[in-house]
């Protein structure tokens, strides 16, 4: 089914479009979802809410980037929102276990471990992983979109809505950025 | 001062997503995503058994109730008419029906 004939069939309400759609983008999306989250549940919930989201305002894409940029923004977007809305809790929850609200337990989370990750490779990338999460926002995006899902300069450049160029300077901070954490560890 | 990681190890670090594969979505994806969806859409379809229009619903009768009474009051009232079309009296009433039957000794 070309995109097209998918896009048809999805502004139709057509199940078998949708159903067509979610085989072909589950992974990336997923995928996506999890090198930003580093959380296997919260990464199944963000590519649900995707899909969801997809299929609401399907008539409202004009068409004016590929329907993969489209799908990849939304993850992106869903996956920064959720992790800004965890930040807020974590900074808050000082305050609210102060105040006696124990329902939400704030907790530091273990380390992730990406299952695509090569098994002598597990223990370093969960190193990489825990310095990725201390990123800010758009190195760490550009960083997980060209290094985990593999997308290429161009491809990042039109989800993010900036130029090329722009991208290999996001990715050469988030490097350097990287480095420096990493030689900055005490022992 | 002495760092946690040697140069070779933050390199081999850097380098530790290479090779990466991409990770599945979980098994059931679809059906999980459909059950997901289907709730909203069941919402939609019996909005009118939520409370909060069951609740509107009857708020919108008792109004109408109370303006309808209200206005039955407020309306002057109207002074029967007798079928001439004179002011009703007892007696135009009488004259009517005849009720001012004589005496069946007269």
């Amino acid at each position: 089914m070309t995109e097209q004939e998918l896009l048809f069939g999805l502004r139709h309400g057509e199940e078998s479009a949708f159903k067509e759609l979610v085989t072909q983008f589950q992974d990336k999306v997923f995928n996506t979802a999890l090198g930003l989250l580093q959380h296997h549940n919260e990464a199944e919930d963000i590519a649900q809410e995707v899909f969801i989201q997809v299929f609401r305002s399907i008539q409202q894409f004009k068409g004016d980037s590929l329907l993969s940029t489209w799908i990849y923004r939304i993850t992106v977007t869903k996956s920064l929102d959720l992790l800004r809305s965890k930040k807020r809790k974590k900074r808050f929850g000082f305050l609210s276990n102060l105040f006696g609200d124990n329902n939400m337990p704030v907790y530091e989370p273990e380390d992730f471990n990406h299952p695509g990750v090569l098994q002598e490779k597990k223990e370093d990338a969960a190193i990489l992983f825990k310095m990725i999460d201390q990123l800010p926002e758009n190195q760490r995006t550009a960083f997980i979109l060209n290094k985990v899902e593999e997308l290429s300069y161009r491809e990042i450049a039109a989800i993010l809505h900036t130029t090329e160029p722009a991208v290999d300077s996001l990715l050469q901070r988030a490097k350097q950025n990287l480095r420096k954490k990493l030689n900055d560890l005490p022992p | 001062m002495k760092n946690k990681f040697s140069k070779a190890q933050v390199e081999s670090i850097m380098e530790s997503l290479g090779g990466i594969q991409h990770a599945a979505a979980p098994n059931f994806f679809y059906t999980r995503l459909k059950a997901k969806m289907e709730p909203a859409e069941e919402k939609r379809t019996f909005f009118m058994l939520r409370p909060a229009f069951i609740t509107a619903a009857l708020a919108v009768l008792l109004v109408a109730n109370v303006v309808s009474l209200l206005q039955t009051k407020q309306r002057p009232n109207s002074e029967p008419t007798a079928v001439s079309g004179k002011p009703a009296t007892i007696e135009s009433f009488a004259t009517a029906y005849d009720m001012n039957t004589g005496s069946v000794y007269e």
